[in-house]
């Protein structure tokens, strides 16, 4: 990406900056290795823990209710079982979330739609299994219109058995997610 | 009174020779197999004649012995009387086609596409035949018929193909393998018809007009379907209502599931009412086995329908107050914490929150426990307290009537003609309710009255769920008043295998008229289970309610209706 | 005190203009801090809010028993995040919007006197740019949040952002009308454009002085804030979340601090025109007495806010043609009504 492609600048500006150098390397060579150091070093350190302990904190999660357990994410979401004291909200574009709740039975024509919002969320971000219907198929084992390994289309980090699980079973699986990214054990490596 | 055999008797004059088989059950039920060539003539009699103005829906029945089909008419009237009129009509398995009834009744269009795709009977006369509740890859393979063997194997998940769309997106195909072309479970040949896509963007007339997707994932919806509304600025023009995202295909698994386990199954159709669904299958069932429920199991099970109400309608209202208020709105958190209180009531019988499997053939599976009847009245006194905060609160707030009054307003001619049915049907001032129609249980025993609106319109429906809510908890009180005590199942054993036998048995859901028709041909799998919920007639009723308001309003209308997706699509 | 201000200004006013510019970006620095770290503490008080009015908690995992931290938590997360550009967005446009966003809630906070210091009988208020038409030039200013929002609804090549961009237009153009007026009323009574002035002017606070118009200024400012009831431009069960449908990560992280930028900018706003400003009685311990100004300040914008996050758990959403109908039909002929009121009372006073 130049800069034109931010600032309505002519394509010749652009040019005119891939021929600049510093320290006898082109400015973008340099550019692109400071930031691919700073990477390395955010990767090996106590900066990456500082980051995981902010991403834990704050899981937002894509509300999409999708059967009998969608219910239950209702109401985990509200007052009784309250999950914003883990720092958990609920929002409504997949862009804005972190973990995707799979809250139930994914179907044929649905699973387009499911994918596509996974691939919408921006990193990093989670996935979380809800109920029998999501890890297996559940009591739909035989539906022909069930897709009944969920695990093959998107990396789940923590199933919650239960059919459905209580709401207290939701909040221990995010409280297991927030312990797997605190470990850096999650799926994704994050 | 109008009953059964005067209706049988009438049309037989009317109609000399078309009634080809005919059985009066009872008072209220009549059976009746009529000549296919006069269906249409028939039910247009009995709906201009005979009052039956509620077309219910319809059942597709494949007899793979018989090399027949055949496709059950519902026919009910809208308290003028009591009589339910099953109208069979058979066709040829071999290319089975009936006459339609979408030009009769406006609301058989969504049961006979439904039909159509799950059993492949062509409608003649059908305005468009296009699938419903099937993805376009399963359309021809129907699925619900007998010899339909093609339930996917483990490993469709890694037969998925990945391939990009044009827009960048991701697709996923599943192509069937060598062993199902060979069974015949894909289709050989796809009949043609234009997408749901295709088909709503014909409607796009000019350059002003877009077409705003809510759904499948909206904040709008309590599960996921399809709204498409077609809007112009703020104004829709037209919605179109795609479902089958949540299609599991219930009936076809209850087939191969013996009696009780296909108990299970209804407490996942629609789980927020999951009590009355076990209720409507029992009571199917019972009616077959001519079985007798004491009176003790009665009582309980209608104290535990009404509390499985009143959460019905907490959680209903509650969703809906965020719909028009967002999430932060106080009083939706509120709903549901009572909500919990009746949960944890439900759940110190039942033992589960959600789904139950708690009815039994005969009876029920456990006994009150101790103390049920202390917690329970205090409870409800607290409810009561709140559900009536509720009631003032929506009546002061200004904004609540701006925004609900006359939005959304059905009139009553028109919601009976498209025969939607619970709260929606009573706002507009139809008395129309399963417990004093087709009384079941000990309900006619009990005192309380049927609520019902005025203007038909969004405030309204609110309005009837929160002051049901005090209703059931009147019923409840009287039910724990004069409950006896007694045995909780019946004596007589409920055998494995159920005689050979139908019945069709209507209960008062949360959400409308739900009604479950049974086939039993003697085995221990029932032959047949076709659920006809609520919900489905009243997400039919939606896109013409939505033409010509506003976005919001629109969201107000849709939200106001309470439709659970899950039992729509089963 | 005005030996310090005397020689910051003969400082900055040296040759070359560059001490001007010193004096200039250690203001911005500090201001921008300022108003940051209060916009983070609005938005904790939000939700801690709106958690006790819902029955809840809200936030108290990290950070101690109030969650004191779960906002640094947020914006580690948000800047971490993926930076995301869809596809076919207008991509300049798209990356531009929020950056505009907290330009325009800059410009407000360099105008804006966030309290006073008092020292020797005398109120030094605490103001970056201390213009004379600066209740009008705030005013204004509030409401460029409105451009940023349309530059992201718009560019974002999504049909529920563009829609909730027009509604975002159509509501502030509908409310910037009353609102002008109540600030042109104000003024009047007040003799002076200048906040500073107007909030030290007020010996009876003109929320008493006229009713009116502060029920309006009210009603126009959460609309220019865009919180329910008037929150059209991004109604979540109507389209998603409005303009920000498609920003994800620290863009959305930008445009969101935004609005409570201008929530807490607002609210000073308010106090300073209706509710005395910083006016209050002076706290007589030698250390307090010379940020009472500023405790009172608090106090007031604290109630304020208070206000606007419990009418988000009370109120239902309008529909967005009774939010113009209000504004034109009612509010508009009503703030002229409290001009003519102003126009009377303050020369009567004068
Ligand atoms: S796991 Fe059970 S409760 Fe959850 S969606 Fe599946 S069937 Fe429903």
């Amino acid at each position: 990406m130049g800069i034109s492609d931010v600032i309505p600048v002519p394509v010749a500006v652009d040019e005119e900056i891939s021929k600049w150098t510093i320290f006898g390397q082109p400015v973008a060579d340099v550019w692109f290795t400071t930031t691919e150091k700073i990477h390395q070093i955010i990767e090996m350190g106590p900066i990456k823990n500082i980051f995981n302990w902010g991403r834990k904190n704050s899981v937002y999660f894509l509300m999409q209710p999708m059967g009998c357990c969608g219910v239950e994410m209702f109401v985990f979401g509200a007052a009784p079982y309250d999950c914003t004291r883990f720092g958990c909200m609920p929002r409504n574009t997949p862009r804005q979330t972190d973990v995707m709740i799979i809250s139930g039975y994914i179907t044929r024509k649905y699973l387009p739609v499911i994918k596509n919002l996974w691939e919408q969320m921006v990193e990093p971000k989670w996935c979380v299994a809800i109920g029998e219907c999501a890890i297996s198929g559940g009591p739909f084992y035989d539906s022909y219109n069930i897709i009944q390994n969920t695990a093959d289309y998107f990396p789940i980090d923590v199933f919650v058995p239960g059919c459905p699980p209580r709401p207290e079973q939701f909040l221990e699986a995010l409280m297991n997610l927030q312990e797997k990214i605190k470990q850096r054990k999650d799926k994704r490596g994050y | 009174m109008t009953t059964a055999s005067d209706v049988l008797s009438a049309v037989q004059s009317a109609f000399p020779g078309a009634v080809l088989e005919s059985r009066v059950e009872s008072d209220r039920r009549l059976w009746a197999t009529i000549d296919s060539n006069s269906i249409v003539d028939v039910c247009k009699h009995l709906s201009e004649k005979l009052n039956f103005d509620h077309y219910s829906g319809a059942a597709g029945v494949d007899w793979i012995a018989r090399k027949e089909m055949e496709v059950v008419e519902i026919m009910a009237s809208h308290g003028a009387h009591q009589v339910v009129a099953m109208l069979k009509s058979k066709t040829p398995r071999e290319n089975p086609s009936v006459k339609s009834l979408a030009n009769l009744f406006w609301n058989a269009n969504w049961y006979e596409r439904e039909i159509w795709e799950m059993f492949g009977i062509n409608f003649e006369g059908h305005p468009g035949l296009y699938p419903l509740l099937l993805g376009d890859e399963l359309v021809g393979v129907w699925p619900w018929r007998k010899d339909f063997k093609g339930y996917p194997d483990l490993t469709t998940g890694q037969r998925a193909v990945e391939r990009p769309t044009s827009e960048g997106y991701t697709e996923y195909f599943i192509p069937p393998t060598p062993a199902e072309i060979e069974a015949g479970t894909v289709p050989k040949e796809k009949p043609k018809y234009p997408s749901f896509r295709e088909r709503e963007e014909k409607e796009i007339k000019s350059d002003s007009e877009m077409i705003m997707h809510m759904g499948p994932q909206h904040a709008m919806l309590p599960g996921p379907f399809l709204l498409d509304i077609l809007i112009e600025g703020e104004r829709v023009h037209k919605a179109f209502l795609d479902m089958g995202y949540i299609h599991k295909g219930i009936e076809k698994i209850m087939e191969n599931r013996t009696w009780l386990q296909g108990l299970t199954y209804t407490d996942r159709m629609c789980y927020v009412a999951s009590l009355s669904n076990n209720e409507c299958y029992c009571g199917a069932i019972e009616k077959i086995l001519g079985l007798e429920v004491p009176l003790r199991a009665q009582y309980i099970r209608v104290i535990l329908e009404e509390l499985s109400r009143i959460q019905s309608h907490l959680i209903g209202t509650g969703e809906f107050m965020t719909l028009i208020a967002g999430v932060g709105y106080a009083p939706w958190n509120f709903m549901i914490i009572d909500r919990e209180s009746i949960i944890s009531l439900i759940e110190s019988v039942t033992g589960a929150r959600l789904t139950h499997t708690f009815v039994r053939f005969g009876g029920v599976r456990n006994d009150l426990p101790e103390g049920f009847s202390d917690k329970c009245r205090s409870a409800l006194k607290y409810i009561e307290s709140r559900t009536k905060e509720y009631i003032e609160l929506f009546e002061q707030d200004p904004i609540y009537h701006m925004r609900m009054e006359n939005v959304g307003v059905l009139s009553p001619d028109r919601a009976k003609r498209v025969g939607i049915s619970g709260p929606p049907l009573r706002a507009t001032g139809v008395a129309y309710d399963m417990r004093k129609e087709d009384p079941i249980l000990v309900y006619p025993d009990l005192d309380f009255k049927v609520v019902t609106g005025t203007r038909g319109d969004s405030a309204d429906r609110i309005d009837v769920r929160l002051r049901e809510i005090l209703e059931s908890i009147h019923i409840i009180e009287q039910c724990l008043d004069r409950i006896p005590a007694g045995p909780i199942k019946t004596e007589t054993k409920v055998p494995k295998k159920i005689p050979a036998g139908e019945a069709y048995y209507r209960v008062e859901d949360p959400r409308g008229e739900m009604g479950m028709y049974v086939i039993s041909d003697g085995g221990d799998k029932p032959y047949r289970v076709k659920v006809r919920g609520p919900v489905y007639a009243t997400l039919q009723t939606l896109p013409p309610l939505l033409e010509g308001v506003y976005i919001a309003d629109a969201v107000a209308i849709a939200g106001s209706m309470d439709g659970c997706p899950s039992e729509a699509d089963r | 005190m005005d030996g310090i201000i005397e020689a910051i200004s003969s400082f900055a006013s040296q040759e070359p203009a560059i001490y001007y510019l010193i004096i200039g970006i250690i203001g911005a620095v500090v201001l921008s801090a300022v108003v940051n770290i209060g916009a983070m503490y609005v938005i904790w008080l939000e939700v801690k809010l709106l958690g006790d009015f819902s029955a809840r908690y809200g936030p108290n995992r990290v950070g101690g028993r109030w969650g004191l931290l779960q906002i640094v938590a947020d914006a580690i997360k948000l800047f971490t995040k993926e930076d995301s550009i869809p596809a076919s967005a207008d991509k300049p446009v798209y990356v531009w919007a929020p950056i505009v966003a907290s330009m325009a809630t800059m410009l407000v906070a360099a105008a804006i006197p966030f309290g006073a210091l008092y020292f020797n009988g005398k109120y030094y208020p605490l103001v970056v740019a201390n213009m004379d038409i600066s209740a009008f030039y705030v005013e204004a200013a509030l409401s460029l949040l409105v451009i940023a929002a349309f530059m992201a609804g718009y560019s974002s090549n999504n049909k529920y952002s563009l829609l909730g961009a027009f509604r975002g237009i159509a509501r502030m153009i509908s409310y910037e009308v009353p609102m002008g007026v109540c600030v042109i009323s104000v003024a009047i009574m007040a003799h002076s454009l200048n906040l500073a002035e107007i909030a030290q002017n007020q010996t009876l606070w003109y929320a008493f002085a006229q009713p009116l118009g502060f029920g309006i200024f009210i009603v126009a400012l959460i609309t220019d804030l865009g919180r329910i009831p008037f929150d059209q431009s991004e109604a979540e069960e109507e389209i998603i979340c409005g303009y920000t449908t498609e920003y994800g990560g620290i863009r959305w992280g930008l445009i969101l601090f935004q609005e409570y930028n201008n929530m807490l900018l607002g609210s000073i706003l308010l106090t300073l025109l209706f509710l005395g400003g910083w006016a209050g009685p002076i706290i007589p311990v030698p250390g307090l007495s010379i940020i009472s100004p500023l405790i009172w300040m608090f106090m007031k914008v604290v109630i304020v806010l208070w206000f606007l996050i419990w009418t988000r758990s009370a109120l239902l959403r309008l529909r967005i043609d009774q939010v113009t109908d209000l504004g034109w039909k009612v509010l508009l002929p009503l703030s002229i009504v409290n001009l003519a009121w102003a126009v009377v009372v303050g020369s009567y006073f004068a």
